[in-house]
């Protein structure tokens, strides 16, 4: 691919981008392969990275959303009643939490919002700024 | 043998134990922080874990992540590279407790090295020369008395020091006060250790180091030396090489039995390095490094030994595959280190992105890396970007080898050390060979007044 074609494509993503409401995007086609980042406004919360499941287009339910991310390496506990796509958080409560050599580290909604995708299953390893959830404000 | 190792480091180092680790049929788990996502270590490993972001308290650092990421991954030992935790006797005892070998020595052996002062101790017991000096000094005015009996000038050292940090050279008593101050502040900050001891300055000595193996069954063997006195001001290395050049053979053979017995005497396992001051025909010894080093490539060049490997093995529980009489140094190797740094401006480190990076090849060349075309620096890290390594039958042909290969070098984006160490290839003192300590810092302060 030509610097010039790359430069199209990304020109025509970032717009993308932008309408989706992602902070950032990455992009691999064959060899190639480029991470877009929307400029962050003063003040305003930087989301985690998205993962890749994210970028699909044919998960419009993702879009505009809060990602809750892990902020250790460890285990995930899904905290009981678990939670499922579709279901409303009156406020703030523990979504899970992470087992870190014994430790548990709580995953918590900040907040009221509907719960639009859980990226993990109870007992999956997670790394640091995986996403957990999504929740759309 | 092992059947995963993460690998707690980044940079050509992880590379460097990736190498050694699939060469021995040994998988891998890369740890990374958000700044590395597009390094090369995470793309080489079989596996990779983001532990934390960029700054390293929080990643490499952050011991709780990078066990975690061990255990869950499955992997059975940890080895640790050079800097971020590689001496941290904490870490490898936690690894421990959490059935994970740690690739280096004891955790007991790390502490008594890593406490400058207590293995000078340990080392004159051993019947080891070391550098005229005291133990830990509790005041400044303790500190001076020492430094009138040894005599001025002095070297303020941090006990929990490395890196040139939290050492000052003194060359009187009314320097003494402030330099103990900023000297103690420096290593409080640093190594949340503010203790000193007080050390003879030799004139302009020679850095020699000797690399020692030593397995769990009792076998140890010594590599040879390698001369590091090209150092920066800030007392960093920057030219390395091995054998020493116009070394007298008798202190050679001097370093090289002293290095065994230390090893012996504290029951050293795992690959190490004992670093001695060589002022004419006096060898003191100043520190053993409880690590592999980053100059290690030049003993592995004239010796023919992956260090990394074996490493790997005598952690595994397995004995030396050779002994003394099996190792005979062939030929000369001198590494250049090339760092992200400005080399007029006091080797100021810089950042950015790369937008052109050409190794060198040809006959040997070996270059070890982690960067390439396009890459990013990031700030939080070591500014060295990659090691170019030259192997010649004599030292003159390895000289003449490097200055080859740093011409063909091309790195652009970032400022370099790569033209300012082609140019000190051509200086006739370190033609000549045997230099000090003090040559570089001596040839800077030469430019900086004809400037």
């Amino acid at each position: 691919m030509t610097e010039d074609v790359i430069a199209a494509r990304a020109r025509a993503l970032a717009g993308a981008l932008t309408e989706a409401g992602f902070a950032r995007l990455r992009v691999r086609d064959g060899d190639i392969e480029f991470e877009l980042r929307r400029a962050v406004q003063p003040g305003a919360t930087i989301p985690a990275p998205v993962p890749p499941v994210a970028t699909d287009a044919e998960k419009p339910s993702a879009r505009r959303d809060d990602l809750v991310a892990s902020d250790v390496v460890g285990i995930v506990r899904l905290t009981r009643p678990v939670v499922v796509e579709g279901l409303d958080l009156d406020g703030d409560r523990e979504l899970a939490y992470v087992e870190t050599l014994g430790i548990r580290n709580p995953v918590r909604s900040r907040g009221a919002g509907r719960i639009t995708a859980v990226f993990v299953t109870e007992g999956q390893p997670v790394e640091y700024g995986q996403p957990l959830f999504a929740i759309e404000r | 043998m092992f059947k995963k190792v993460l690998i707690a480091n980044r940079g050509e180092i992880a590379l460097r134990i990736n190498r050694a680790c699939h060469e021995l049929g040994v998988a891998t788990v890369a740890i990374f922080s958000d700044a590395d996502r597009q390094s090369l270590h995470v793309r080489h490993a079989d596996e990779a874990f983001c532990v934390g972001p960029g700054p390293v308290m929080r990643s490499y650092l952050n011991i709780p992540n990078i066990i975690s990421a061990a255990l869950i991954s499955g992997c059975d030992a940890i080895h640790p590279g050079y800097g971020f935790l590689a001496e941290n006797a904490r870490f490898a005892e936690i690894a421990a407790d959490h059935g994970l070998t740690f690739i280096g020595p004891k955790p007991a052996v790390i502490n008594a090295m890593g406490d400058k002062a207590t293995a000078k101790r340990l080392m004159r017991e051993a019947g080891v020369p070391t550098t005229p000096g005291s133990d830990i000094v509790a005041s400044v005015d303790e500190a001076r008395a020492v430094s009138e009996k040894i005599g001025y000038p002095v070297l303020l050292k941090a006990t929990a020091g490395g890196g040139g940090k939290g050492m000052r050279a003194v060359t009187g008593p009314q320097e003494l006060p402030t330099a103990f101050a900023t000297a103690q502040a420096e290593a409080e900050a640093s190594f949340k250790d503010g203790r000193m001891y007080v050390e003879k300055l030799m004139p302009n000595p020679r850095h020699i180091e000797v690399q020692v193996l030593a397995d769990e069954h009792g076998g140890v063997v010594h590599l040879g030396e390698r001369d590091c006195s090209v150092q920066k001001p800030s007392h960093q290395k920057l030219i390395e090489e091995a054998p020493a050049p116009v070394l007298d053979p008798a202190i050679r053979a001097r370093l090289h039995a002293i290095a065994t017995t230390a090893t012996r005497a504290v029951a050293y396992t795992n690959a190490g390095t004992l670093e001695f001051l060589v002022s004419g025909s006096d060898v003191y010894f100043m520190e053993m490094n409880t690590r592999i080093q980053v100059e290690h490539p030049v003993t592995e060049l004239i010796y023919g030994v992956d260090l990394v490997k074996e490493q790997i093995r005598i952690a595994a529980g397995e004995a030396l595959g050779f002994s003394q009489d099996d190792l005979h140094p062939h030929g000369h190797a001198i590494e250049v280190r090339v760092n992200a740094e400005d080399p007029q401006n006091n080797f100021a480190p810089a950042a950015g992105t790369l937008s052109t990076v050409v190794f060198p090849g040809g006959p040997g060349i070996r270059v070890d890396t982690h960067i390439y075309g396009g890459a990013i620096v990031p700030p939080f890290y070591d500014s060295m970007l990659a090691k170019i390594v030259a192997v010649g039958r004599t030292r003159e042909s390895a000289i003449l080898r490097m200055e080859r290969a740093l011409g063909e070098t091309r790195i652009e984006g970032v400022k370099t050390t790569v033209d300012f160490c082609r140019e000190l290839m051509n200086e006739p003192e370190f033609r000549a060979g045997g230099i000090g300590v003090g040559w570089l810092p001596a040839i800077l302060a030469r430019r900086a007044a004809a400037v």
